[in-house]
């Protein structure tokens, strides 16, 4: 499964839904995250930790679905290493229009802190 | 913003960019994580449009073998309704036969009408066909002799051929083959009802 859930909680305590992203990630998967934080599900409107490791990839099918989610969560860390998966990702981000409340990070802490700073 | 980009990956891009162009959606941008830079995004999307390039073409290519699955299907039903319909034996009486024909006779329709009228002739045991060209406008050129072959195998399987509705034309078609052409003896009446008439006249069915 590309995608591995966690419910964690920020550095300041807020509740935070960590995501593990590797391999493939299918049309499949990106629901399996829609029905996570759907209006009335238990993770709607939380923050996201979405750590991306190198090598993910998004099918076409995936892509075009993202853009669905956005307002769905309260906001989106990605923790990102991999140029390629980041462009991948900023890809997206232009499909989507503006998404102010999804950001890139080069770390784990300042995407978290950017999120613990976020009024939701 | 300023880039500054190697020139292999710009002609690399171009050439993928013209393959594309000719119809090759297959070939993709190697990607490389060194290359962390703007170009690399640019790089991506073109191998994000050459995928749904790739993906159109397949829908593209499954739709079309649909459509041509369908077509052939609607033609073979068409081809089997035009048949059924182009030689619509009916029996009106007891071993009476009769064939309404309409429209346009080849030499096909001529052998597809021979082959319906005998095997029903056989099968019904009729005793007289009424050949009905009240609806015919024309017969082709060679397809007369077929059609009078086919009243004399009509003849040989033991029943009586009549022509009915027979137009001016189709009249001189008959007379410069000859009344009798092939051996086939051709009674012709003016209508439908007149040859069904006669025919139940010769079987006793009428009071006369």
């Amino acid at each position: 499964m590309p995608f591995l859930f966690e419910e964690a909680t920020t550095p300041q305590g807020k509740p935070l839904l960590r995501i593990l992203a590797r391999g493939e990630v299918t049309l499949a998967d990106a629901e399996a995250l829609g029905a996570r934080i759907e209006p009335g599900a238990r993770n709607h409107r939380w923050r996201i930790l979405s750590v991306v490791e190198k090598g993910t990839e998004y099918s076409s099918a995936a892509r075009k679905y993202f853009p669905n989610l956005q307002p769905m969560y309260g906001a989106i860390a990605v923790f990102v290493t991999s140029p390629i998966v980041r462009a991948a990702i900023n890809m997206m981000m232009r499909l989507t229009g503006q998404a102010p409340n999804l950001r890139l990070f080069s770390t784990e802490e300042e995407g978290l802190a950017w999120l613990d700073a976020l009024e939701i | 913003m300023s880039v500054t980009i190697e020139g292999e990956r710009i002609d690399q891009l171009l050439r993928i960019i013209v393959a594309a162009a000719t119809g090759d959606y297959e070939l993709r941008v190697p990607l490389v994580e060194e290359d962390d830079d703007e170009f690399l995004e640019v790089e991506l999307g073109v191998n994000y449009l050459l995928e749904e390039l790739t993906l159109g073409k397949a829908r593209s290519d499954g739709q079309r073998q649909q459509l041509e699955a369908r077509a052939e299907e609607l033609a073979h039903q068409q081809s089997e309704l035009v048949q059924a319909l182009s030689t619509p034996v009916i029996a009106v009486w007891p071993g009476v036969l009769a064939l309404p024909l309409v429209g346009r006779v080849d030499d096909e329709r001529a052998a597809t009408i021979t082959a319906v009228l005998l095997e029903r002739v056989t099968a019904e045991r009729a005793t007289h066909v009424i050949l009905d060209l009240t609806g015919v406008g024309t017969i082709a050129g060679n397809t007369m002799p077929a059609l009078l072959r086919m009243v004399r195998a009509i003849g040989l399987l033991g029943a009586s051929c009549l022509l009915t509705g027979i137009s001016p034309p189709v009249a001189q078609q008959i007379v410069a083959l000859g009344a009798t052409a092939g051996g086939a003896s051709v009674r012709a009446l003016a209508q439908l009802s007149d040859a069904l008439a006669f025919v139940l006249a010769q079987k006793g069915a009428l009071q006369r």
